[in-house]
């Protein structure tokens, strides 16, 4: 059996693997609460990166968590104002399907 | 006070422009209300120019350090551009002369304008005129001189084209207008050459600059720029072969031509060869090229007068002979005699001028002088005060245009220049002759029974009184005896005259003579049999002077055949070569590629974070195998 | 701590001030909030005079996260300038489109979010700052929620900047895990010429994150059909507070943070403005709609500040202030007339304008100035802007400055061809346009300030030299 140590290049691997499929989902979801979700996975990947780094790199100081809990509560607010719209734009298309969005184009 | 004007000269040409300004955007709709603006805004700077000329004329540390202060305009790494006012003996005699001249035309001009539809339009485009000079006068710098230079001409186009419903006035201004481009052209040139030489344009600056050219430049440059630079006063002051556009000028209202050929346009570029007389001093070739110009035209243009019958083209052609004589003065190297004549000249012509306008406003715009005759009788202020015009441009002392015509001949004699003496002196001799062959026709001799004239209201003629006074006294500054001027006036070092009585005489009988002579032709043979029998007789003579030496057709010639010929080739090059291959196929081209990468914008969300992330990806790989090195090798930058 | 709140006077009043309005909105009756766009009127001002108050009081707070040196302060005032002729030239079509005091207050965070954006010291307060201005710019895109497109832009614009918030975020967490600081000074001294794969990653994450706020190809796609949605006054607030204020932070992290790598990131850069300039023009000239043609041309305008920052250097930090600033002018004054247009005849389509210059002729004369001005024709102030710009690179980057002369010309005819229809065509309705007073002085501000920029530079740029000096401080 191999010995496994859990180190920051697999935080990184893994941090890349969930960005990776956070903007697979925002390319590939049709409906905007999936790919506003997938947004959030893309931002929860970057917090694990700068954990991460925090632990390795700078283990006295705080500045990664720091910097993960201000995203956290940037993502809620931007959540928040993402699901307001999405119902605004449902009332006003009765669709949450983006590809029903293209009136602006050209 | 004084203090306040001098270190506020600034005022000078802005109170002017603020009228121009008023009357634009607020007054127009009210005639009177927008002459008193414009009359109120010149009569201001009038009187800061005034103490200005106060301060400066009491106080000899002018003449060794001229007051300049200026504020930054723009400035690069090899070009500090600065707006600035330039306060010394020359400009202060300049904007003094100029407000006060200016002043009275404006005034004069209430009267003259009287009724007209644009009344409101003409006084913003004339304060604008004479803000634009002034700034002329007290520039600091070449940049912003040759601003005002354009300014001018600008203002230039607009009133002698004022009258645009008449095809005439149209085309005169443009002809002025596009004659002084092809001079400006020149000028231009010049001006960047000497920012790329001395990399300054600043005039105390580049003064000391030039008075040790050899450690910037050769003596060849320094020619070409002094020649190039001339090319702009040929073309503004009407110097020739760039003189046609003058004569033409007059189909402005005449106040306009008087504000033109007596206190502004043409005598900018004069002004500006006495501003930059330094570079011409270094480049004796330069200065003889000057003197030869304004020598030759002088004759010239004063041949032409001889048999022309407008009473304002007779004073154009007279406007351009004087100029002529102005850059003789300066072209023998005394820039005294030539601003005095400038000085003197501005009283008389203005006079003469406004004096002519008042007479065809009377006649109802007749403007032919066989048609004219004894005007005097109804006019008596315009006949007397043109009689005093008449006698200062003439060089009868102790009027005006005596002194200053003295100073330039002994100014020629004593530099050896006897060639442009004598040909200066025929000069003085036919200008007597052409300015009282129109006196006696228009004001002397029989009335014409279809004419029914009156003199003008006192809005005009005491504007011409004063101007007719100051032609009498304005030259007692310069007399040989008591020589004020020259202390003030100088390049270099004052440059004093002996009193040359010789040549005092000699100039004297020869006005008198001219006088004489048209007072025996026109005056004593009332049916004028002798000049039509001299006219016959010299038949071609007279007709290539009628016809201005055929100036005018030999560019129109030239226009035609050549220019036009050539350029009917090139048009078809354009037509279906750049226009129809290069320029609409490029065109297409854009339009295509515009219309094709337009469609990238699908308007589907997806696709745009698409694009985003390919765009990611090509940073990625730019970055990733394009390594500083191989970048700088094909697009340059990092070193 | 001892914390200099002085350093933070701008800050806090302008937090104060949206949050008065934003509770007023509550108290007031309904028919007299018309007060609360004087309100913030007047506030704005009296923020300018704070802001500029403080041009010599610099500083830095606590250690180092909030820098406040004359570059910070420029920009300030360029966003509260801009917020305030924002404000004055829109107040009718707010008023028209209700909810004022939610309005004012967001534009007022906004402007917030700009100004701590420009004082970022570090990652995290560039981070807050950033997400402040654009989650108020999202709930001010969708402001029209009834009206399809303008909820059609605002949802375009939450995800795509969520998209690139989190591309930027990644970024920026790599820069933290090769240096082990987030403090932008810092960052500089630590990072050495070493080009490791994850710099290279973070340096094209970071440069797409700023490029999409700048609107910078191929960052742009979001640009065209936000501002088209958007309540026009809003758009005019995006284009230019917005764009600047991004511009300010492109500054700051790319010069600050990441100089030891300047050699890698300039000629990127240098491609990304070739690019941002030739699409931006070329896209334009198709375009029907006023709004879709000044988002492309305000691409295009992004394309030409980011030749600013290719040097590096003070003369291109301050070309690039120069710029932002009356760029500010010349936005504003455009769409304020899209602004009022609309409001009057409720189209923008450039067919519309038809006989503007009869019906109104300083609208007309204000829109050809600051189109003019955007094409960079002197005597207008975009001429010098322009030239201060390519005159940073005029020696290293000939082709660069070609394409941005050659494109200059191809945005003047697209330029012209509003202007001849606002010139040439007769109006369908030729009843003169009345101004409000605001209107007409936002516009008038908009105009003299174009043209006096434009010639006479000196003040402004002897101020963006003092500020770009105080950069390296």
């Amino acid at each position: 059996m191999l010995p496994l140590t859990v180190g920051l290049t697999h935080y990184v691997v893994l941090s890349a693997l969930l960005f990776a499929i956070g903007l697979f989902g925002v390319l590939s979801k049709r409906n905007a609460v999936a790919v506003l979700i997938c947004i959030e996975l893309m931002l929860n990947a970057v917090n694990i990166n700068l954990i991460a780094f925090s632990k390795y790199i700078t283990p006295t100081l705080f500045i990664g968590q720091l910097f993960a809990v201000f995203v956290i509560t940037v993502a809620a607010a931007e959540v928040g104002v993402g699901l307001a719209i999405i119902i605004a734009i449902y009332r006003n298309r009765l669709s949450v399907n983006l590809d029903d969005f293209d009136w602006l184009k050209w | 006070m004084v203090e306040f004007a001098l270190y506020n000269a600034w005022l000078v040409p802005l109170l002017p422009a603020l009228a121009f300004l008023a009357i634009i955007f607020l007054t127009r709709p009210w005639p009177m209300l927008s002459a008193l603006v414009a009359v109120g805004g010149i009569v201001a700077s009038f009187v800061v120019s005034a103490l200005v000329a106060y301060g400066v004329f009491t106080n000899p540390e002018f003449l060794e350090k001229p007051l300049v202060y200026a504020v930054r305009w723009f400035s690069m790494p090899g070009l500090n551009v600065d707006v600035g006012i330039q306060v010394d003996p020359v400009s202060a005699m300049m904007i003094f002369m100029v407000t006060m001249v200016a002043s009275l035309i404006f005034i004069y001009a209430i009267g003259y304008m009287k009724g007209d539809p644009g009344f409101s339009v003409f006084f913003s485009y004339v304060s604008l005129f004479a803000a634009s000079m002034l700034l002329l006068a007290l520039s600091s710098n070449l940049v912003e001189m040759f601003v005002a230079w354009e300014l001018v001409g600008l203002c230039s186009y607009l009133l002698i084209g004022f009258y645009s419903y008449k095809i005439s006035a149209r085309e005169a201004a443009k002809k002025a207008f596009i004659t002084c481009r092809v001079a400006d052209f020149g000028l231009l040139l010049g001006l960047l050459a000497l920012q790329i030489v001395f990399g300054t344009l600043n005039l105390v600056e580049l003064s000391d600059k030039v008075a040790h050219y050899e450690k910037y430049t050769t003596f060849g440059v320094l020619t070409l720029i002094a020649v190039l630079v001339f090319i702009g006063p040929i073309g503004k002051s009407g110097q020739f072969p760039l003189h046609v556009w003058l004569p033409d000028a007059m189909e402005g209202p005449t106040p306009v031509s008087a504000l033109i050929h007596a206190a502004t346009m043409v005598v900018a570029g004069v002004y500006l060869v006495a501003r930059t007389v330094f570079i011409f001093a270094k480049v004796p070739a330069a200065m003889e090229l000057v003197a030869v110009v304004g020598a030759f035209t002088a004759l010239f243009a004063a041949t032409i007068a001889v048999t022309q019958r407008e009473i304002k083209r007779i004073l154009a052609y007279s406007t351009v002979s004087q100029i002529g004589y102005m850059m003789l003065g300066l072209g023998v190297g005394s820039m005294t005699a030539g601003l005095f004549h400038m000085w003197t000249h501005a009283f008389f012509k203005a006079l003469m001028f406004l004096a002519a306008g008042s007479v065809l406003h009377a006649l109802h715009h007749k403007a032919d002088i066989w048609e004219m005759g004894g005007l005097i009788r109804k006019m008596p202020v315009t006949g007397w005060t043109f009689v005093v015009g008449g006698l200062a441009i003439a060089g009868i002392p102790p009027f005006a245009g005596f002194w200053s015509k003295d100073e330039i001949l002994v100014a020629a004699l004593e530099s050896g220049h006897y060639v442009l003496f004598v040909m200066a002196a025929f000069t003085a001799f036919l200008t007597a002759f052409y300015m009282w062959r129109l006196i006696f026709l228009t004001f002397f001799g029989e009335e014409n029974p279809a004419n029914h004239p009156h003199e003008s209201p006192p809005v005009m003629t005491v504007p011409l009184v004063i101007l007719a006074f100051l032609s009498a006294v304005g030259g007692l500054v310069g007399t040989p005896w008591a020589p004020v001027w020259s202390q003030w006036i100088f390049f270099e070092h004052p440059h004093h005259v002996e009193p040359n009585y010789w040549v005092m005489i000699g100039s004297v009988v020869l006005a008198a003579a001219g006088i004489y002579l048209a007072y025996q032709l026109y005056v004593v043979d009332k049916a004028k049999v002798k000049v039509k029998e001299l006219a016959e007789r010299y038949r071609h003579i007279y007709t290539i002077l009628y016809n201005k030496y055929y100036i005018d057709e030999i560019y129109l010639w030239f226009n035609h055949t050549i220019i036009d010929g050539a350029a009917k080739l090139i048009y078809l090059f354009d037509i279906y070569i750049i226009d129809g291959v290069i320029v609409n196929g490029l065109a297409y081209l854009t339009g295509l590629s515009g219309e094709s990468l337009r469609v990238l914008n699908t308007g589907r969300l997806q696709n745009y974070a698409l694009v985003f992330f390919l765009g990611v990806l090509a940073l990625v790989v730019l970055l990733a195998f394009t390594g500083p090195s191989s970048a700088s090798l094909t697009l340059g930058g990092v070193k | 701590m001892n914390v200099n709140l002085s350093l933070l006077a701008p800050e806090l009043f302008i937090s104060a001030l949206g949050l008065a309005v934003l509770i007023l909105g509550l108290i007031v009756p309904k028919d007299s909030r018309h007060g609360l766009g004087w309100l913030t009127v007047f506030g704005l001002l009296l923020g300018m005079g704070i802001t500029m108050a403080g041009w010599e009081n610099q500083g830095t707070l606590y250690g180092g996260l909030f820098v406040v040196d004359q570059y910070a302060v420029f920009f300030k005032l360029t966003f509260l300038v801009a917020a305030f002729l924002v404000v004055l030239g829109s107040m009718r079509y707010v008023d028209m489109m209700g909810d004022q005091s939610e309005y004012y207050s967001m534009i007022l965070f906004a402007t917030l979010g700009m100004m701590v954006l420009a004082s970022a010291g570090d990652f995290m307060t560039l981070y807050l700052g950033l997400e402040l201005m654009t989650i108020a710019f999202i709930v001010l895109v969708c402001f029209r929620r009834n009206d399809v497109k303008s909820v059609e832009a605002g949802i375009k614009y939450l995800l795509l900047a969520g998209v690139s918030s989190a591309v930027l975020l990644y970024g920026l967490s790599l820069v933290y895990g090769l240096t082990g600081t987030v403090v932008i000074g810092e960052v500089g001294r630590a990072l050495t010429a070493r080009p490791v794969p994850a710099l290279i990653l973070g340096l094209a994450m970071l440069l797409a994150g700023l490029g999409f706020k700048v609107s910078a190809v191929p960052f742009h796609m979001w640009t065209p059909d936000v501002y088209e949605g958007a309540p026009t006054p809003v758009t005019a607030f995006l284009a230019v507070g917005s764009k600047a204020a991004s511009f300010a932070v492109l500054l700051r992290v790319f010069i600050g943070a990441l100089p030891a790598v300047w050699a890698h990131w300039a000629m990127l850069v240098a491609v990304l403005a070739a690019v941002t300039i030739i699409v931006g023009n070329l896209v334009a000239i198709p375009q029907t709609n006023i709004k879709r043609l000044l988002a492309y041309s305000s691409i295009a305008q992004a394309g030409y500040i980011l030749v600013g920052l290719i040097t590096a250097t003070g003369p291109g930090i301050k070309a690039v202030m120069f710029y932002a600033f009356l760029y500010v002018f010349a936005t504003v004054g455009a769409f304020t007339v899209v602004t009022q247009y609309y409001s009057v005849t409720g189209s923008d389509e450039i067919k519309d304008y038809a006989g503007l210059s009869q019906r109104s002729p300083l609208m007309a004369a204000v829109m050809v100035i600051c189109m003019l001005s955007m094409a960079g024709i002197p005597p207008l102030a975009g001429f010098v802007g322009k030239f201060y710009l390519f005159k940073t690179i005029i020696n290293d980057y000939l082709w660069l400055a070609f394409i941005g002369l050659i494109m200059s010309m191809v945005s003047v005819y697209y330029y012209l061809k509003v202007a001849l229809v606002m010139y040439r065509d007769e109006p369908a309705d030729p009843a003169p346009i009345q101004l409000s007073a605001p209107v007409a002085l936002t516009l008038l501000i908009a105009m003299i300030v174009t043209i006096v920029l434009g010639v006479y530079p000196g003040p402004l740029s002897e101020a963006t030299n003092v500020a770009a000096q105080s950069f390296w401080r």
